[in-house]
C-alpha cells in the first residue's frame, strides 16, 4: 500500500495578473473538485518563495520559469531538485520608460511622441546612452524582478538586439514589483522589465511610456510555472496529478474572453492582487496600454495561459528547459559546463503532464 | 570569550530593514552595549541600494517576508554588487526550517526571536561564516584560474611540438623565452600563441 497522498495544500503565489490560473483554480472550485483542499499563500518576494518550497512550508508555488533550473543547479540560494510538470503562463511581461527618459528620447530624435515606433526598438535609446556619457551624467539605469527571471533575459535580448549590452553599458539592478513605478516616479531607474499590472499602473499613473512587450521580444515563451519538489512530487503522485488537471481546467477555462474579465475582477480584490481593474484588466483582454496620450496596443496574446496554436496545452516540453538555459548562457549567469550538468527533461516533467492528462481522458471515457 | 578574535574588536555596522518599529526597538535594544552598531531604516524600497552603498554594513537584517529580499539576492547574484551577509527575521515555526535552507546556501541566517540572547551569536556567526566563504570563494577562483592557465599552457605547448616538430622540452623553453623578452605571463604567450596557429590554420 502507498501511504495516502497529501489533500491540504499550500500553494505560494505572488500577486502578479498571471496568478490567473491558481486564483481561478480555487475561486472556481477546480482544486476542491479534484479532491483537493488547498490554501493560496501571498508571497513577497521570489527568493523566499523558492526557500520555502524547498523546506516544505509551501507544497507548491507560482515560479519564475528558470527558477527550477536556478534551484538544480544552486544559484542564488540552495541546490535543490525542484521540477516543473506545468506551465502556468506565456508572456505577460513588458518594458515601460520612464516619462523623463522618453521626453529625452523624442527631443533626441525630433519625434512627437505620436511618431515613435512600437514596439520601440532599443537602438533608439543608444542617442541617449551617448549623449549621458559626453554630458558626463550617470548610466542609464534599468530594473527587473530577479536575476534569474525572463524579464532579465527579455530585457538582456532587446538591448543586445540594438547591440547595447546590459550590465555595462546600461546598469540593471533587481526591485521587487511593488517598488517599480516609485522608483520610475522618483528617477531611482530609467525603465525597467516587469509582469503585470505593473506597467499598465506606471502608464495610467502618467509616469511612463510601455514601449515593448515580451510579446514583441520572443513570444509564446514560458513566463510562469508550477514548481513542486522531486521528492514532493514522489511522495504525492496523485495530488501531483489532480493538482495538473484542476491547473488545466483553470487555463482552459481562462481562454474564454468573457472569462477574463471576470477573472480580472476576482484578481483585483484584497486577497489576491489589490489592484485596480483598469490596470488588471487591459493585458488580460489583450490591450497593451502605451501612454497617457496614446491609444493602448493590440497584443492579442499579451496574457497566454496556454500554449499558441489551436490546440493550446500547458506542457512542460523540455524544450522550454534549453531555451532558458541557453539564455542563462548569454546572460552570463551560468557556465557551459553547468549547461551540460541539466538534464533539460528531468526539470521540465512533460512525462508527469502527460500522465496526469491521460488519467483524464480514461475518467472521461 | 569570542570565538572570532580576527573581528572582535572592530565595529560593526548593521543595516535593519524593518517596518516593525516594536520589533527593530527590540533588536536595537538587544545589541546595547555590543560590538554592533544598528542603522534602521523604514520602507527602504527605492532607494535600498544606494543606502547599502552609503552604510556599506558589515551585515544586513531583514524580515524575510520583505519584497527587498530579492533585492538583497542580487547582491550576490549580480556581478556588479558586492555580496553582504544577510540575516533574515522569520516566524518562529518556520525558523528551524527555513534556516536548513539557506543556510547551506550562500550566507544567510534565519532568526525566530529578536530578543532572545541569540542575536548576539546568530550575528557574529553570520559574519565570521560569510568571511569564511568569501576567502573560499576567492581560493577557488584562483584555484579555477591556475587550472585553466596550466590548460592554455599545455594546450599551446602540444600545437607547437605538432606544427613545429620540437620537443616538449623545446617548446616549453620557446615559450619562456617569448615569455621573458615580451615581458608577459606564460599563460598570455601561450593563448596569443594559440589563436595566431589556429588562424594560419583557417587559412591554409
Amino acid at each position: 500500500m502507498q501511504p495516502a497522498n497529501k489533500t491540504q495544500l499550500q500553494l505560494g503565489f505572488v500577486p502578479l495578473t498571471d496568478s490567473a490560473p491558481l486564483v481561478m483554480a480555487k475561486e472556481l472550485g477546480f482544486f476542491q473538485a479534484e479532491g483537493l483542499d488547498v490554501a493560496l499563500r501571498k508571497q513577497n518576494s521570489w527568493a523566499t518563495l523558492r526557500d520555502k518550497l524547498q523546506v516544505g512550508i509551501l507544497d507548491g508555488a507560482q515560479m519564475l520559469a528558470p527558477m527550477p533550473l536556478a534551484s538544480q543547479l544552486g544559484l542564488g540560494g540552495n541546490r535543490a531538485p525542484i521540477i516543473t510538470p506545468f506551465v502556468l503562463s506565456f508572456n505577460g511581461n513588458a518594458i515601460t520608460l520612464s516619462e523623463s527618459l522618453c521626453r529625452e528620447l523624442c527631443e533626441l530624435h525630433g519625434l512627437p511622441l505620436n511618431k515613435l515606433p512600437l514596439p520601440l526598438p532599443a537602438s533608439l535609446l543608444k542617442a541617449v546612452i551617448d549623449k549621458r556619457i559626453q554630458e558626463g551624467r550617470p548610466a542609464m539605469k534599468f530594473a527587473t524582478v530577479f536575476a534569474y527571471s525572463c524579464h532579465y533575459y527579455q530585457l538582456r535580448q532587446w538591448f543586445s538586439d540594438a547591440d547595447i549590452e546590459l550590465g555595462t553599458e546600461v546598469e540593471v539592478q533587481v526591485l521587487p514589483p511593488t517598488s517599480m513605478v516609485a522608483a520610475l516616479h522618483e528617477g531611482v531607474v530609467d525603465g525597467y522589465c516587469v509582469g503585470g499590472p505593473w506597467n499598465a499602473k506606471a502608464v495610467r499613473a502618467g509616469l511612463g511610456l510601455t514601449a515593448t512587450s515580451s510579446c514583441d521580444i520572443w513570444p509564446d515563451q514560458p513566463e510562469k510555472v508550477l514548481g513542486i519538489t522531486q521528492s514532493w512530487m514522489q511522495a504525492n503522485p496523485d495530488t501531483t496529478g489532480a493538482l495538473i488537471r484542476a491547473l488545466k481546467r483553470a487555463c482552459n477555462w481562462l481562454e474564454e474572453l468573457p472569462n477574463r474579465f471576470e477573472a480580472a475582477r476576482i484578481l483585483c480584490s484584497a486577497t489576491y492582487l489589490n489592484a485596480d481593474l483598469d490596470v488588471v484588466a487591459p493585458t488580460l483582454l489583450g490591450s497593451c496600454l502605451v501612454h497617457q496620450g496614446l491609444n493602448p496596443r493590440t497584443i492579442s496574446a499579451y496574457n497566454r495561459f496556454r500554449s499558441a496554436g489551436q490546440e493550446g496545452n500547458n506542457n512542460p516540453d523540455s524544450y522550454y528547459g534549453r531555451f532558458l538555459l541557453n539564455q542563462m548562457v548569454e546572460a552570463g549567469h551560468i557556465q557551459l559546463s553547468q549547461y551540460k550538468q541539466i538534464d533539460s527533461e528531468q526539470v521540465f516533467r512533460a512525462d508527469v503532464y502527460a500522465q496526469a492528462l491521460r488519467r483524464e481522458q480514461t475518467a472521461v471515457l | 570569550m569570542n570565538s572570532h578574535p580576527n573581528v572582535a574588536d572592530k565595529v560593526l555596522e548593521i543595516l535593519l530593514i524593518d517596518d516593525d518599529l516594536d520589533r527593530a526597538a527590540a533588536f536595537s535594544s538587544a545589541l546595547d552595549h555590543s560590538r554592533y552598531h544598528v542603522s534602521h531604516l523604514v520602507s527602504s524600497r527605492t532607494s535600498l541600494l544606494r543606502e547599502v552603498d552609503q552604510l556599506k554594513p558589515d551585515i544586513i537584517v531583514i524580515d524575510i517576508e520583505s519584497p527587498d529580499r530579492d533585492i538583497l539576492e542580487s547582491l550576490s547574484t549580480l556581478s556588479s554588487f558586492n555580496p553582504k551577509p544577510v540575516v533574515m527575521f522569520c516566524e518562529q515555526d518556520d525558523s528551524q526550517l527555513i534556516n536548513q535552507s539557506v543556510q547551506s546556501g550562500v550566507s544567510a541566517y534565519v532568526v525566530g526571536d529578536v530578543q532572545s540572547a541569540r542575536v548576539r551569536s546568530i550575528l557574529d556567526a553570520a559574519v565570521a561564516r560569510f568571511q569564511q566563504y568569501q576567502t573560499l570563494k576567492q581560493e577557488l577562483n584562483e584555484t579555477k584560474h591556475k587550472l585553466e592557465s596550466r590548460r592554455v599552457i599545455e594546450k599551446a605547448k602540444a600545437l607547437l611540438m605538432n606544427k613545429k616538430n620540437m620537443s616538449e622540452a623545446k617548446a616549453f623553453n620557446t615559450m619562456r623565452k617569448m615569455a621573458m623578452d615580451s615581458g608577459q605571463k606564460m599563460e598570455q604567450v601561450a593563448s596569443t600563441l594559440l589563436s595566431i596557429l589556429n588562424t594560419l590554420d583557417e587559412k591554409e
